[in-house]
């Protein structure tokens, strides 16, 4: 199975974004709708595939895929991308813009040493905070720290970013159509 | 909106200072109204530092990022 599944990939004239899902799955189920439009838009140029996670469990395994919904952008039969749990379409765009050029996505958020500023500065003010003992001020500036350290790895936590994409899906949402308005 | 003037290794030296006047402030090595100078200072060099941006530079249209 596993290796039909690559054989398959090699052989595909065009490159394929795999979406690795599960009928019980809430999340998949939530970025349908924008794969469904993705695949449309894409048509004829890269290829949608779905698997079954509970069909494949060894391919999954031995993809190295923990978590469902994840998608994997192929080309040339090379993974180029993948991403893990529900996204905006802004957020899959660059997997199907992956698969298609082959150069690996840009990734967003802050630079390494931005990271590495930030969190050394939240481990520094939770130090200070713990000498403190967490009173008064220094309560503050254990939260200062948190957040600073947050900061750094923010676009990392998948908590995050579901509860982002929900957030600026519903900024961006479109007013109803009022029927008889 | 505003443009990063600070290169990396002003970032880190400010981060660093930062630190270092915090924990003489809020640590509690240096009392009183000198101990709270610094922490105000060190909470400014901490912020321009993980930022990249000093106001003090703008102004003069003084940048340390080439």
């Amino acid at each position: 199975m596993e290796n039909n599944f690559f054989e398959r990939l090699k052989q595909n004239p065009r490159p394929v974004v795999v979406d690795f899902w599960a009928p019980w799955c809430g999340p998949c189920r939530a970025i349908e709708p924008v794969m469904k439009k993705l695949s449309a838009e894409y048509a004829g140029r890269v290829d949608v595939w779905k698997v079954n996670a509970d069909e494949q469990p060894d391919l999954l395994r031995s993809l190295r895929i923990y978590g469902i919904p994840t998608l994997v952008a192929y080309h040339n039969g090379q993974e180029v991308a993948r991403r893990t749990g529900a996204a905006s379409p802004a957020a899959l765009l660059p997997l199907f813009e992956a698969a298609l050029s082959g150069d690996k996505p840009v990734r967003s958020g802050p630079a390494a040493l931005d990271r590495l500023l930030r969190l050394t500065a939240g481990a520094a003010l939770g130090i200070l905070a713990i000498q403190g003992h967490f009173s008064g001020l220094y309560l503050f500036v254990a939260g200062l720290g948190l957040v600073v350290a947050f900061s750094a790895v923010y676009d990392r936590c998948p908590i995050y970013r579901a509860l982002s994409s929900r957030l600026k899906a519903l900024l961006h949402k479109e007013p109803a159509n009022h029927p008889g308005a | 909106m505003f443009k990063v003037n600070e290169a990396n290794w002003d970032r880190i030296a400010r981060v660093v200072l930062g630190i270092v006047l915090l924990y003489l402030g809020l640590g509690g090595v240096v009392a009183g109204g000198m101990g709270i100078v610094l922490d105000i200072f060190g909470a400014i060099f901490l912020l321009t530092g993980l930022v990249g941006i000093c106001p003090l530079y703008m102004p003069f249209k003084f940048s340390t990022k080439k």
